[in-house]
């Protein structure tokens, strides 16, 4: 029999008022009956960390991965060819909130932060006062940028909400969360290191070690889904649970902006996906890419299929989202966007998204947006970029698009096809924030082709990689050493985009 | 050994630090870093102070210095030994951690201190790297004392 531990009575206690405080905040604050024509359309964002468009059936995958998303676009604006503009959390987060690309934003870097003079910027700010701007994120990164955009957000889910294991501390000093969490979240309770200090972090590494030996992980036979690098544990119907209550309890006028951490790595599915695609499909072999990290084609087929289980078993969760939306008519009245903060690469010896190679299985992402009342499925095949949301939610909030946006509005959102528009997504982890980029990989994406740009890795220099992604989908055949007039156009333009951009930094 | 143990991590995550911080937010997060050891240092001082409460004055009292001087040692050199076991996330070291496993690690310190203040060169040594240690206190109490000028208006 289970028993309630004393840190669970806390956590019940400390809940208490807030379940009151909310209570009596739920008659005034409704969703609009189902028809009823809302003045302010909701916005509900549900970004899932890590989800590559290429291993979503929704996209073509060959694999069931996403039957769930698969039914949500069938009533929604589906962006067949959307990149993130960065290739991990930092960057690609906070070009989706921003609407900026990540050398005008700065946060390039692991646990990065947004230019302090471009705070302004941001959705929250974007749909303005008149909306109620909810925001909650499983990872911690965005979290930070949630701390950066305080003035602008009404309400911030701690990370630890609907989690059942959660060791993160720094969000609970309110006055000072951004500092908190760097100092006790990121240094004193960092996980992967020895504790950095040898009473209160020791203490938090064991009870931390014994909390997840004691607690129940049935049902997940690789253990519970979490936050590989924040100590939180959860289970997904219990997130999406809280989630549903979270929306139920949003007024007209909100902007929800949910972070989820999965399906990014580690790959725990459920256990009834779990070795579901043992099914003897295998990707195209691609050859090792000298940057890459060297991983077997075998390794790499196995994490693949563990992250296509941790897809299904998410989509299931998301379902049950769907249903609950339609059963509350949420679909008449709001605006809901199911987008990614960056892709997952299992290709060329690499793994995971924290990488130099900016193929599409790291960058290209879903965007799928379902407008109020929409019924039936439209597609967007021209290219579009995550810095494209921020001005497109400003415009469907009846705002302004501000003049600083360097995205352009969604087409059937009020934007335009734009085939022919270049497309970035930088990769520069290992360039100081403030400074010139001169350790990078850069991807432009123009019509169908897409040139892929190496600074500071290669001894003998810079170095090109251009591939035609409407015949040759699989980035196999690169064209640059053809010395194509496509190929001399677009190193001009990489080149000549990189010189404006770092004509600000001396070194 | 509390202070140098954070001190050392703290230089390990300067660089990355520096990527995106400014020299004045480097500095804020090193006051928190400082009050949070300030804070865990006070803590173990208790331990000797209370034991010398605690124990008949023979014990412990009469030879506060070494014997609360070779506890603190042993105590935070056997903390170190266990904070460099954790240090991933995934394997958890089950024996390492289990009650018996620690009582019979805090056993063996309480006996070497015993034996501390019974063994004339052994007491002679710990008394003169207490004394020689103190300059350390010069050092990192001041730092502290500022540091908590910092953050206390930053949390309260």
């Amino acid at each position: 029999m289970s028993r309630l531990s004393r840190r669970d009575f806390l956590k019940l206690a400390s809940a208490l008022p807030g379940a009151l405080a909310l209570a009596r905040l739920l008659p005034n604050r409704s969703w609009p009956a189902s028809g009823q024509a809302p003045s302010r359309p909701n916005i509900l964002i549900f970004v899932f960390d890590a989800m590559s468009a290429r291993n979503l059936s929704v996209y073509g995958y060959p694999r069931k991965t996403t039957p769930n998303i698969e039914r949500f676009a069938q009533r929604a604006t589906v962006y067949n060819a959307h990149s993130s503009a960065g290739s991990f959390t930092v960057p690609g987060t906070a070009s989706l909130l921003t609407g900026l690309y990540p050398w005008t934003h700065r946060a390039i870097n692991d646990a990065g932060l947004i230019a302090r003079n471009l705070l302004d910027r941001n959705i929250f700010r974007l749909v303005g006062e008149q909306y109620h701007r909810l925001a909650f994120a499983q990872n911690l990164w965005p979290v930070y940028f949630f701390d950066q955009f305080q003035k602008d957000i009404d309400e911030i889910l701690p990370a630890g909400s609907f989690s059942q294991l959660d060791f993160v501390f720094g969000e609970r000093f309110k006055n000072d969360p951004l500092n908190a969490q760097r100092v006790l979240d990121d240094f004193f309770f960092s996980q992967g290191t020895a504790p950095k200090s040898l009473v209160f972090s020791l203490a938090e590494r064991i009870s931390l070690h014994r909390a997840v030996a004691h607690t129940n992980q049935g049902g997940y036979p690789n253990g519970l889904p979490q936050n590989h690098q924040y100590p939180l544990y959860f289970r997904l119907p219990a997130v999406f649970d809280g989630l549903m209550s979270t929306v139920e309890s949003l007024g007209s006028a909100s902007l929800a902006y949910f972070h989820l951490y999965p399906p990014h790595d580690p790959y725990n599915p459920s256990k009834k996906y779990f070795r579901t695609f043992d099914d003897g499909w295998s990707p195209v072999d691609k050859p090792m890419h000298p940057l890459g990290d060297h991983w077997s084609h075998k390794d790499l087929y196995r994490f693949r299929r563990a992250y296509d289980e941790y897809l299904a078993t998410l989509d299931e969760e998301f379902g049950r989202m769907l249903d609950f939306l339609e059963s509350h008519g949420v679909f008449e009245t709001s605006y809901v966007v199911v987008t990614s903060d960056h892709g997952e690469l299992f290709e060329r010896g690499e793994r995971g998204h924290v990488s130099p190679l900016l193929y599409e299985a790291g960058i290209r992402v879903p965007l799928i947006i379902s407008s109020p009342g929409q019924k039936s499925r439209q597609d967007v095949n021209s290219p579009t970029s995550s810095v494209d949301v921020a001005p497109t939610l400003a415009h469907l909030a009846g705002n302004p698009l501000p003049d600083w946006r360097e995205g352009e509005l969604l087409p059937l959102l009020g934007g335009q096809e734009l085939p022919e528009r270049s497309i970035f997504t930088l990769y520069a982890l290992k360039n100081p924030a403030f400074a010139k980029l001169s350790r990078i990989s850069l991807a432009m994406r123009k019509g169908s082709y897409k040139m892929l740009f190496y600074r500071g890795y290669y001894h003998s220099g810079d170095k090109f990689e251009l591939y035609d992604l409407q015949n040759d989908p699989e980035e196999l055949h690169d064209l640059y050493s053809t010395g194509s007039a496509i190929a001399k156009s677009l190193q001009e333009e990489v080149l000549a985009k990189l010189e404006a951009v770092n004509a600000p930094y001396k070194s | 050994m509390i202070y140098t143990w954070t001190t050392l991590w703290f230089f390990w995550s300067l660089p990355s630090w520096l990527f995106y911080l400014n020299l004045g937010e480097v500095i804020v997060l090193y006051a928190y870093i400082s009050v949070i050891n300030l804070l865990e240092s006070l803590l173990v001082l208790c331990v000797p102070l209370g034991l010398s409460v605690v124990l008949p004055q023979k014990w412990f009292r009469d030879s506060f210095v070494s014997r609360g001087a070779s506890l603190v040692i042993l105590g935070l050199g056997y903390a170190m030994f266990l904070a460099l076991q954790l240090r991933t996330s995934e394997a958890y070291p089950g024996a390492l951690l289990k009650v018996w496993s620690i009582a019979l690690a805090v056993g063996a310190i309480f006996l070497l201190v015993f034996m501390a203040g019974k063994t004339p060169l052994v007491k002679k040594v710990i008394e003169v790297i207490a004394q020689q240690a103190t300059i350390l206190l010069f050092v990192y109490l001041p730092i502290s004392l500022i540091s908590l000028f910092i953050v206390l208006p930053r949390v309260l």
